[in-house]
């Protein structure tokens, strides 16, 4: 383990994933309470000493306003990717372990709900709820509706440990099922999970982004994500009057986030999987 | 039965299966929007209608063409004693509304009073001309890069490696702002909305072609290249995978071809990307649809946006039902695909059947 | 007679992912003439399979060669580039038959169009012609004494793990190789199986389609019955070179005498004998490594073998890498 923390360490992909990630996280926790935003400007003011990022169509503040979207879509990615990582990854081992019908019911609603697109899903829930869309209940929805992709891979994983012999040995001994996958089974699968929980925070937030772009994501005081800033801009035409203040910082801040996870994951899959390895 | 034919009798299995999805898929387009709150209240929260007289009438005929009320066969509103709408069922709304697509009417649009078919109708031709070719061009150019960089490595890995990771952390949204920001409104070398030039009429003149390949070029590429950039990291990987396998050493120590080794290579890895794009197919399209939104490109995407900001449940039911009933389409291609093309899968099917 | 292969002072390494150098084989040197069967066995890790490699000159990185040379019928493997090899040596002056045929082949192609891509791939004419190829295809399989039809037209999965295997064989040996290296062919074989594999080989041997080969396997008793000379490998290093029959009944190195009495055996005279383990592991193979490297584990090691690095030297009418050994 060591070893291989040792060797995540040297790839530098991993190093520049966990730079980029921790400092989003950091700007993502604490932004919004060490910056103290300008008082509000006329709407689309260019970046300047007072707007590093200029403002929005009402006037605000920018930077004001990507930290607290940062740190709600990193909420909402969080919480999607644990309710998701959760569903899927006990969906998904019980189905691995146990095999059979079981097996069988479980995998054809993981099927079920991988070809129904989750982003319809999420379309039509979202429109029926035009009052209140808080964060957490957007969270809790692409959570609802992705974990079928945790479960698809966690099984595939829990299939292939389930005839190892120290799990034969385990059962010989009289471990219970629940002994055996939580004892036996996870750890072997704890990188694993972590890497899909990992992508799953990236695919929440891309969620939050896309179902904020047509106008379904959350509302109300204080709730604003990356998308909801974008779909402002975008529904204010700032793109057609070249306000690319409106556009660019939150697109970056985006694409930042998702590559550093995408750079994390990709790294310890090179570390944790031999065969990429080379 | 069919004991002696199983790849016809697993065809016919997945065909099954993906019917019963299907049916599941048009129940879950039927209750979800009913999650929140009744769609039928929204709508009337919305309309200004003031008189109660014709609120009620408002409210019944909203009810009646939800399949919220019971309706005779002459199509008019049955009524208890006190005058009434019978309130239906959720079964029967729900059977009534599996009969109601099954027949391809998808309802009237709340807004303009059209069929929800003929919007949808009228969208289609742009959204197939736009995705389909960026989502099929897009997974062949990135699995051929993807499987290059796999196999070369070294400098050709380490540019294009980084290079697609990045890509594919881009919202095909974001990128699409990008582009139109860019080539349509600082260099001005593309349109930056709409499908063609709107002082013509859509038809097969060369004045109109021309325009609406001119208007094509960026939202294809903003669907196209961060697709690219996705398939070429998993091909990327898997390409790695096989590189490791028995059969492409011993083809190696055969002294095969390079560009022979390269396609067993293609070949193998492109198998489970190719269920990879199956599976993952849904959300390219809801990703490509918004990418119309940003070009206000005149496909499902913009019908989509237009209905959900003026609540138009039947117009969103009927965009989602349709891009839910092509995924599973899309799917259940590719696994019949699978099935011819690799002879694992084939073995497996006459093993099962035995 | 000329020597077939010859290989002088042949020493290889390979680079871990985080630069390390390994120096998987070192100073191995030896000759073999034209039908002679060269048996090499050693334990997992000893280096054969990268001596494999350096064999048909194939130094695909991470594989380099350090210093030494390899030459077939006098030409030297060394200095090419991989396609100069590709084209030149491989399928054509050295092949390999493969261990676990099970996944050696293709699983999306069939039988017969492996075979031809090898045929295509040493071919100078710009295009082959398919039918040509098949029928070739087909006078060879026939030899082999398996329905060949069926065989050349399925798919790796269609068929037996034996029937892959001869397979294999069939295709390593398409273009009547100089020298076949067969890398432990019988080792994921049931003992039938196997039986039926070895016969194939003698087969081939006999009807003169290949006539050098090296015969790599962990299982001594397979060795003596297959092999004239026999070649013990540790930690990169040829311990033992002698005739079947010596390094099997006779051992002289420690590592060989050890290593013999590691094996089943199914021979009358050790059948009362119990297995025997080696302890401790092989020196790593990171570092420059001073004396003997079998020191450390051997029953016989004095102080001296520590510091003094071992040479081959003639024990009676065989090399041996030990200064004690009689």
């Amino acid at each position: 383990m060591i070893k291989l923390l040792r060797n995540l360490i040297k790839e530098p992909m991993f190093v520049i994933g966990s730079f980029l990630f921790l400092v989003t996280i950091f700007a993502g926790l604490f932004g919004s309470s060490l910056y103290t935003a300008s008082p509000d400007g006329m709407s689309y003011d260019a970046p300047s000493g007072d707007y590093w990022l200029g403002t929005d169509n009402l006037g605000q503040d920018y930077v004001a306003l990507l930290l607290r979207g940062l740190q709600n879509s990193l909420f909402v990615g969080f919480m999607a990717g644990i309710i998701a990582t959760t569903i899927g990854t006990l969906i998904g081992l019980f189905a691995g372990f146990k095999g059979g019908l079981v097996d069988d019911i479980l995998n054809m609603i993981t099927n079920l709900f991988i070809v129904i697109p989750s982003f319809v899903v999420l379309v039509l829930v979202s429109a029926s709820w035009p009052q209140g869309r808080s964060l957490v209940l957007i969270a809790v929805l692409i959570g609802l509706t992705t974990w079928p992709w945790t479960a698809r891979s966690v099984r595939a994983q829990a299939a292939s440990i389930r005839g190892r012999d120290h799990i034969s040995l385990a059962r010989i001994n009289g471990a219970s099922n629940l002994q055996i996958i939580f004892k036996h089974i996870l750890p072997y699968l704890a990188s694993y999970v972590f890497m899909v929980f990992i992508m799953q925070v990236a695919s929440g937030i891309l969620s939050e982004s896309a179902i904020s772009m047509i106008g379904l994501g959350p509302i109300g005081e204080g709730s604003t994500s990356l998308g909801v800033i974008l779909n402002t801009a975008k529904n204010n035409s700032a793109i057609t009057y070249g306000y690319w203040w409106g556009i660019f910082p939150a697109a970056i801040v985006i694409t930042v986030i998702v590559f550093a996870l995408y750079l994390l994951n990709n790294s310890m899959e090179g570390v944790f999987n031999p065969r990429l390895r080379k | 039965m069919l004991k002696k034919y199983p790849t016809v009798r697993y065809v016919l299995l997945r065909a099954i299966w993906y019917f019963l999805t299907f049916l599941v898929a048009i129940a879950l387009n039927f209750f979800l929007p009913r999650v929140g709150s009744d769609p039928g209240d929204i709508m009337l929260a919305q309309s200004s209608v003031s008189s109660p007289e014709i609120r009620k009438q408002t409210e019944e005929s909203l009810r009646k063409s939800f399949g919220l009320i019971v309706v005779d066969e002459q199509g008019s509103i049955k009524r208890d004693e006190n005058g009434n709408a019978i309130k239906a069922s959720k079964f029967s709304q729900l059977t009534n509304y599996i009969g109601q697509v099954f027949k391809g009417d998808l309802g009237t649009s709340f807004k303009n009073q059209k069929k929800v078919s003929e919007i949808i109708a009228q969208a289609l031709p742009w959204t197939i001309a736009l995705q389909l070719p960026a989502i099929l061009f897009g997974w062949i150019f990135g699995n051929g890069l993807g499987a290059l960089a796999a196999y070369r490595r070294g400098v050709f890995d380490k540019v294009i490696f980084p290079l697609a990771l990045l890509m594919s952390s881009i919202p095909f949204f974001v990128f699409g702002m990008v582009l139109v920001y860019f080539f349509g409104i600082v260099w001005e070398i593309f349109p930056a909305v709409g499908a063609y030039a709107l002082e013509l009429t859509p038809g097969f003149s060369l004045d109109f072609l021309f325009s609406a390949a001119y208007h094509y070029v960026l939202p294809f590429f903003s669907i196209f290249l961060i697709l690219a950039g996705g398939q070429a990291i998993g091909m990327r990987s898997m390409g790695i995978y096989e590189l490791g396998t028995d059969y492409i050493k011993y083809a190696k120590w055969l002294g095969l071809k390079e560009t022979r080794v390269l396609a067993y290579l293609f070949r193998n890895a492109m198998l489970p990307q190719l269920t990879g794009l199956a599976l993952s197919i849904g959300q390219m399209v809801g990703g490509a649809l918004i990418t119309e939104m940003i070009f206000s490109y005149p496909g499902l995407g913009m019908a989509m946006l237009t209905a959900i900001q003026t609540n138009d449940y039947p117009v969103i039911q009927g965009v989602t039902l349709l891009i839910t009933t092509s995924v599973l389409i899309a799917n259940f291609t590719v696994d019949i695909l699978i099935a011819l093309l690799d002879p694992r899968v084939k073995q497996s099917l006459s093993m099962d059947s035995k | 007679m000329a020597n077939i292969l010859e290989v002088k002072d042949l020493s290889l390494h390979y680079l871990t992912r985080f630069g390390q150098k390994i120096n998987a084989v070192t100073d191995v040197s030896f000759t073999m003439k034209q039908g002679e069967i060269l048996g090499i066995a050693g334990e997992s890790g000893c280096g054969k399979s990268t001596l494999v490699n350096g064999l048909m000159g194939l130094f695909i990185p991470p594989l380099y060669p350090t210093s030494g040379d390899v030459s077939v019928e006098g030409e030297s493997l060394m200095n090419r580039t991989p396609e100069n090899v590709r084209e030149n040596i491989l399928s054509q002056k050295v092949s390999m038959i493969p261990q676990g045929a099970f996944n050696a082949l293709n699983p999306t192609r069939k039988i017969k169009d492996i075979a031809a891509d090898v045929i295509a791939a040493h071919s100078s004419a710009k295009s082959i012609n398919r039918h040509e190829v098949y029928a070739r295809l087909r006078e060879r399989f026939d030899l082999f004494g398996m329905e060949t039809e069926r065989i050349l037209n399925a798919y790796p999965i269609q068929l037996t793990a034996g029937e892959r295997q001869r397979s294999v064989i069939g295709i390593s040996t398409l273009l009547n190789p100089k020298v076949v290296i067969a890398d432990e062919p019988t080792s994921a074989l049931d003992v039938t199986t196997q039986k039926v594999v070895i016969k194939m080989i003698f087969d081939l041997l006999e009807k003169n389609i290949f006539s050098t080969m090296i015969f790599i396997t962990h299982e001594l008793p397979l060795l003596r019955h297959v092999s004239h000379n026999i070649a013990i490998m540790y930690a990169g290093e040829f311990v033992e070179y002698g005739t079947a029959i010596q390094v099997v009944h006779d051992p002289r190195h420690p590592y060989t005498k050890a290593l013999m009495g590691a094996m089943l055996s199914a021979d009358s005279e050790q059948k009362s004998r119990k297995p025997t383990t080696i302890e401790g592991a092989p020196p790593s193979l990171t570092k420059k490594i001073v004396g003997c490297r079998f020191a450390e584990r051997c029953p016989s090691a004095r102080s001296e073998c520590k510091q003094k690095t071992q040479d081959m030297r003639m024990v009676g009418e065989r090399l041996v890498r030990c200064d004690y050994a009689e």
